[in-house]
């Protein structure tokens, strides 16, 4: 079966070879074409190469052209630092005093930062793999986004002393979101929302009721209104917001190793699809190929029978440095694993 | 200590409980004005709360934006009371921490409130900020006489920066006299033990438990 067949097979209910498999590859794709990873941030082809190379080498199911998660607010000023071979970090968010809100302006993905660039790699890895795989872009949530754009401790503080600027932020981030996720769609791909801000590790299920739902709802009916199914990510703890995630009307819910899957499978499991959680640094980087299939078997007797269906990926995206070996191994246990996905009793 | 000691005192601890930084700092004044003592005020009141609030915190009925406003309130009051201490009773210091975020990351909430925790705890601590280079934690470590480097990371991609830190602790033979704390989002224990770090901890509170314990830990015997 091709990832897309495997997919559309998932939603089905019907039968498939083995689950759907993503271990999040990033920065790790400029590995396999061995170039520097500050070479495929900025430049369509490269990055393009990379990840097709990257699906190509270890036949996951999602390849996800990503670099990092400050492309959007980047388009609207902020500034990122880009390391020659390390992933980028945000500098300097892209206003010093908030109530300069009036300032920003929405990004134009056809001009603004490096989110042409993006869009032309996604559009060749579309050309390229779009007949098989399922190629998606970052969309950074809005409320994510409005953390970049005035720092995140401040962002953090206005939620509680001036709600009414975090509500413009994540508005203005909200139009930079609808207009990539456009952009993405144009090009043939599929937008995927991570939005780490709105993680229980952070914020309360109030302040995700008062400054994600809204946005990401908005965001995803017009995902959805264009015909693709959608995934929300969100790192760290999550089990206080998974009914809220699952109101936003996301299909997929994508959770980190600081959550668990068999409690996300009784929560609301029948409502949406599950991804996760293998953990990126404790197995996928520093564990060795039979701890990585150990993880991915408890993984998968964990949620491998949510009733929506489950994508067995990593918690979050992979350090740049992890093992090829270790990458191959998680797609491995899982076709070992093949159909149907049930796995009782102890580790074999 | 006067019923009204006491009942001032825990409307102070419950103001910045309440996130309420004006009722806190006009409390600090009265406390003032009633002439108590201020180093009790900042204990039994300031202090207080924002243990209370760690408190919540661990719960899950704070999260960061709670706990970032009670400390702005516990500060505000600090500003108020800390000058009216007499000399000398400010030197209650459990240790000395060079604290940051490591080269290649500007993600600092975490650092922040693990500042917070280990000022409220007794600690002295030097913030060094974010993106910090492993040459300037250690630098900065000998030249204010620190017991512990702590070092925050939310990015898997700057992991190696925190051995980097240990290697030149090494390379100076500081070990004994330096210990080294990590933490943050993708840092774990396995993680800790691998570089050769004296302390891991999960979180804010986490961090202070850890710090104590390396104050206290003998030198010959380092924790495996």
């Amino acid at each position: 079966m091709t990832p897309i067949e495997r997919f559309a097979a998932l939603a089905a209910g019907g039968r498939l070879d083995r689950l759907p498999c993503v271990p999040i590859v990033g920065n790790t794709a400029a590995r396999v074409i061995g170039v520097r990873t500050a070479e495929i941030r900025g430049s369509g082809g490269l990055l393009a190469r990379a990840h097709a190379a990257a699906y190509r080498r270890f036949g996951y199911d999602v390849v996800r052209v990503f670099t990092d998660l400050y492309v959007q607010a980047e388009a609207m000023g902020a500034k990122v630092r880009v390391p020659e071979d390390e992933t980028a970090y945000l500098h300097e968010p892209a206003v010093v005093d908030p109530h300069d809100v009036d300032h920003l302006k929405p990004a134009d993905p056809g001009k603004d930062g490096c989110l042409p660039a993006h869009c032309e790699a996604l559009a060749r890895v579309v050309d390229d793999l779009g007949g098989e795989a399922v190629v998606t872009a970052a969309v950074t949530g809005p409320f994510t986004n409005a953390s970049f754009l005035v720092g995140a401790e401040t962002l953090a503080r206005l939620a509680l002393r001036e709600p009414e600027i975090v509500r413009q932020l994540c508005e203005i981030s909200l139009e930079t979101a609808l207009r990539w996720a456009d952009a993405i769609m144009d090009a043939g791909g599929s937008p995927s929302i991570t939005d780490p801000m709105l993680s229980s590790t952070v914020v309360s299920p109030r302040q995700f009721r008062e400054f994600g739902l809204p946005y990401l709802e908005r965001l995803v009916t017009h995902i959805r209104g264009r015909g693709k199914s959608v995934t929300l990510h969100i790192c760290g703890k999550t089990r206080p917001v998974w009914t809220l995630m699952a109101d936003t009307g996301a299909d997929c819910l994508s959770i980190d190793n600081e959550a668990s899957l068999a409690e996300a499978k009784a929560a609301v499991g029948r409502r949406v699809r599950l991804m996760g959680n293998v953990p990126p640094v404790a197995v996928l980087l520093e564990s060795e190929p039979a701890g990585v299939r150990e993880a991915v078997r408890t993984c998968v007797r964990e949620g491998g029978d949510n009733p929506r269906g489950l994508v067995v990926a990593t918690g979050c995206s992979l350090p740049t440095e992890t093992p090829f070996a270790n990458i191959d191994a998680m797609v491995r246990a899982v076709d070992e694993i093949g159909w149907p996905p049930h796995l009782t009793g102890a580790s074999a | 200590m006067s019923q009204e000691e006491v009942s001032l005192l825990s409307r102070l601890s419950d103001a910045v409980l309440a996130m309420d930084e004006a009722e806190t700092v006009r409390l600090s004044q009265e406390l003032l004005a009633q002439k108590i003592d201020a180093g009790r005020g900042i204990e039994a009141g300031l202090v207080d709360g924002m243990r209370r609030a760690g408190d919540l915190f661990e719960r899950e009925e704070y999260f960061i934006p709670e706990l970032l406003i009670c400390s702005d309130a516990m500060y505000a009051g600090l500003r108020v009371l800390q000058p009216h201490l007499p000399s000398g009773v400010a030197e209650r210091k459990k240790g000395i921490v060079v604290i940051g975020v490591v080269e290649g990351d500007t993600h600092d909430i975490g650092k922040n409130l693990v500042k917070i925790m280990l000022e409220t705890a007794g600690f002295e601590v030097v913030d060094l900020g974010r993106d910090v280079p492993p040459a300037i934690f250690v630098e900065r470590a000998e030249s204010a006489g620190a017991h512990i480097i702590g070092l925050s990371t939310l990015m898997t991609t700057t992991m190696g920066a925190m051995s980097e830190v240990i290697r030149l602790l090494d390379e100076k033979q500081a070990r004994s006299r330096i210990k080294v704390m990590v933490g943050g989002g993708p840092v774990s224990q396995q993680f800790a033990n691998r570089i050769g770090a004296d302390g891991y901890a999960a979180n804010a509170s986490a961090a202070v438990a850890v710090a104590t314990r390396l104050r206290q830990a003998p030198v010959e015997s380092r924790v495996p």
